[in-house]
């Protein structure tokens, strides 16, 4: 395994994570892909910093899950509170305001 | 007197995390009680920074935390505009606090409310004063997750959970691609820090395709927060869905917070490679102009028509951007964001103060507002010219030095794009002007406007007025910001 397998597979799992976001209409599966998104950028960090032996790039990743974490907490309870409102879960649904 | 040193240099920061944990701890001591005293306490806490920030005005450049933290005069500029803007936000929640408008109020979380204006403020510092991809990143993070809260605050109005939703969605997918971006730069020049990574780019002839991605990559994230084409689809939506002092705060604070960094990537880093991307943000400029001033002549809704004007004026920051080849560009920069925090705020507060009386966002709504409330009807005229760039006012001058910079890069076509998107702003502008002095109200009823927001507003129009006729010291100050850059 050398960087480039690395950063191959992590592109393939940011693709993943965009055309989720983008296809996918429920706000569960939406938030999940921005998990994966945000994950590519993470084994970037890493085999970055593995290939050029510096540590600053591992310590960029905790960083990054907790500010992952947090995003995602704001986003489920935004969705809770829409499901509430609404009753409804699908991004379809948001039409009150136009494009 | 101390000259600051040490951790005295981070006291502005320090100031607002003791102000949030004062604010928490309160909001929790005063349950059941009304919460308004807390946004006296925020407001007070806030005004509270400005002679901190004036004791470190004439401050070299130093760094701290081990090169993470950094002051310099460029943080320094922009922390009184973030200071600015988080001083009328906080004045503008504490009138919709109290609106005549069920649906519009905080109602039990109004404390909640400013501690979310202030944490948004401490990541806006710290976006300021950082000195490492690390840093920085966590600060703009800080500030989105604030505004994402902040958004979707009317629990039970669902355009604001609507607009809400759609922020932090494409808000996540924009920090993915500078998060992405970064870690490409990291992966090529073997540093976070902002030094660093400059030195490496200095001895480099060409960029690699690796640093082209991460840059094109970076340039995504700063963009969506500039609320620049082709990442702006969010802007209409969310202005119009947001509680209107969010809608003040994203479009000061959060597009400042955006140019910033733009100019702490673009011009500290990769400035020698500027052949590379200028074109590109040049074509961006007139696509973001073209957008944001054709979409904003149909609409209704005033919110949804600021925020087309709002992406109409990044692509007059834009232009800026593009012409890195002089100081030009870079000052105008940070004249036209110093011009715009006392024009648009001056809107907002006009906005603020006309809904507080149960008058809705439709532009209809407005008629007749100089016979209601002259005093407002005066202020909303003259922030709007400065908006459209009317001389003498600030926004005129402004404009002119980026119309001005575009010229000497090169770039005439950019500047009579410019030259266009003001004509077209003026009539858009001036629809609402007329519907406010011609047009005959339904409701003649006056407009009662508080004292706290008469002051803002008198304040704004002088600044308004001030930085358009006294160019001179504003110039002054805008240039000695960006003068290190260079």
């Amino acid at each position: 395994m050398t960087l480039n397998h690395y950063l191959i597979l992590s592109g393939i799992l940011f693709t993943i994570g965009l055309v989720g976001v983008i296809t996918r209409r429920n706000v569960i599966m939406i938030l999940l892909s921005l998990e994966i998104l945000l994950s590519a950028a993470n084994l970037a960090f890493v085999a970055f910093s593995r290939a050029l032996g510096d540590l600053s790039g591992q310590l960029m990743v905790f960083f990054v899950m907790i500010v992952a974490a947090a995003e995602v907490t704001v986003g489920l309870a935004i969705a809770v509170v829409l499901v509430r409102q609404t009753g409804k879960m699908g991004a379809d649904e948001l039409r009150g305001l136009k494009w | 007197m101390v000259t600051p040193s040490g951790w005295l240099l981070m006291l502005p920061e320090l100031w607002i995390s003791g102000l949030i944990l004062l604010l928490l701890f309160l909001d929790l001591r005063w349950q059941g009680r009304p919460k308004s005293p807390l946004g006296l306490v925020s407001l007070f806490g806030l005004l509270s920074v400005i002679p901190i920030l004036a004791w470190q005005s004439s401050l070299e450049t130093q760094t701290l935390l081990g090169g993470m933290y950094r002051i310099d005069p460029l943080g320094l500029f922009f922390k009184w505009i973030f200071l600015g803007t988080a001083i009328l936000v906080t004045l503008m929640a504490r009138e919709t606090a109290s609106s005549s408008h069920p649906a519009d109020r905080f109602g039990p979380d109004e404390g909640e409310f400013y501690l979310l204006i202030l944490t948004a403020s401490l990541g806006m510092f710290f976006v300021a004063s950082a000195a490492n991809f690390l840093m920085l990143f966590v600060a703009l993070e800080l500030i989105t997750i604030s505004f994402y809260v902040m958004t979707a605050y009317l629990k039970t109005n669902s355009n604001s959970l609507e607009a809400g939703l759609k922020y932090l969605i494409l808000g996540s997918v924009a920090s993915g691609f500078f998060l992405y971006g970064i870690a490409f730069l990291y992966g090529s020049t073997g540093s976070l820090s902002f030094d660093k990574i400059r030195i490496t780019l200095q001895n480099l002839s060409s960029l690699p395709p690796t640093l082209l991605v991460g840059l094109l990559f970076i340039l995504g994230g700063i963009l969506f927060k500039g609320a620049c084409v082709p990442f702006h689809l969010w802007v209409p939506d969310v202005y119009e869905g947001a509680p209107t002092p969010v809608t003040a705060f994203l479009s000061v604070g959060s597009k400042s917070a955006g140019f910033l960094v733009a100019l702490r990537v673009l011009f500290e880093m990769f400035l020698p490679n500027r052949p590379q991307w200028a074109f590109l943000l040049a074509l961006l400029a007139a696509l973001t102009l073209l957008y944001g001033n054709l979409g904003a002549i149909p609409q209704k809704n005033i919110k949804r028509l600021l925020g087309y004007s709002s992406i109409g004026h990044a692509g007059y920051l834009l232009i800026g951007l593009a012409a890195a080849g002089n100081h030009l560009g870079a000052t105008g920069i940070c004249f036209y964001l110093a011009g715009y925090l006392v024009t648009n705020l001056a809107v907002f507060l006009v906005i603020t103060a006309f809904s507080k009386q149960g008058g809705s966002d439709e532009m209809a709504d407005y008629a007749g507002l100089s016979r209601r409330s002259p005093f407002l009807a005066a202020a909303m005229f003259l922030a709007l010219l400065s908006l459209a760039g009317v001389p003498p006012l600030a926004g005129f001058f402004g404009k002119f030095l980026l119309l001005m910079s575009a010229v000497s890069e090169g770039y005439l076509w950019l500047a009579l794009i410019g030259a266009a998107g003001v004509v077209i702003s003026l009539y858009y502008y001036l629809l609402l002007v007329k519907t406010m002095y011609v047009d005959l109200p339904e409701d003649s009823a006056p407009i009662p406007v508080s004292v706290p927001v008469r002051i803002a507003l008198i304040a704004c129009m002088a600044g308004i007025l001030g930085i358009g006729i006294w160019q001179g010291p504003f110039l002054n100050l805008s240039f000695a910001a960006v003068k290190n850059l260079f």
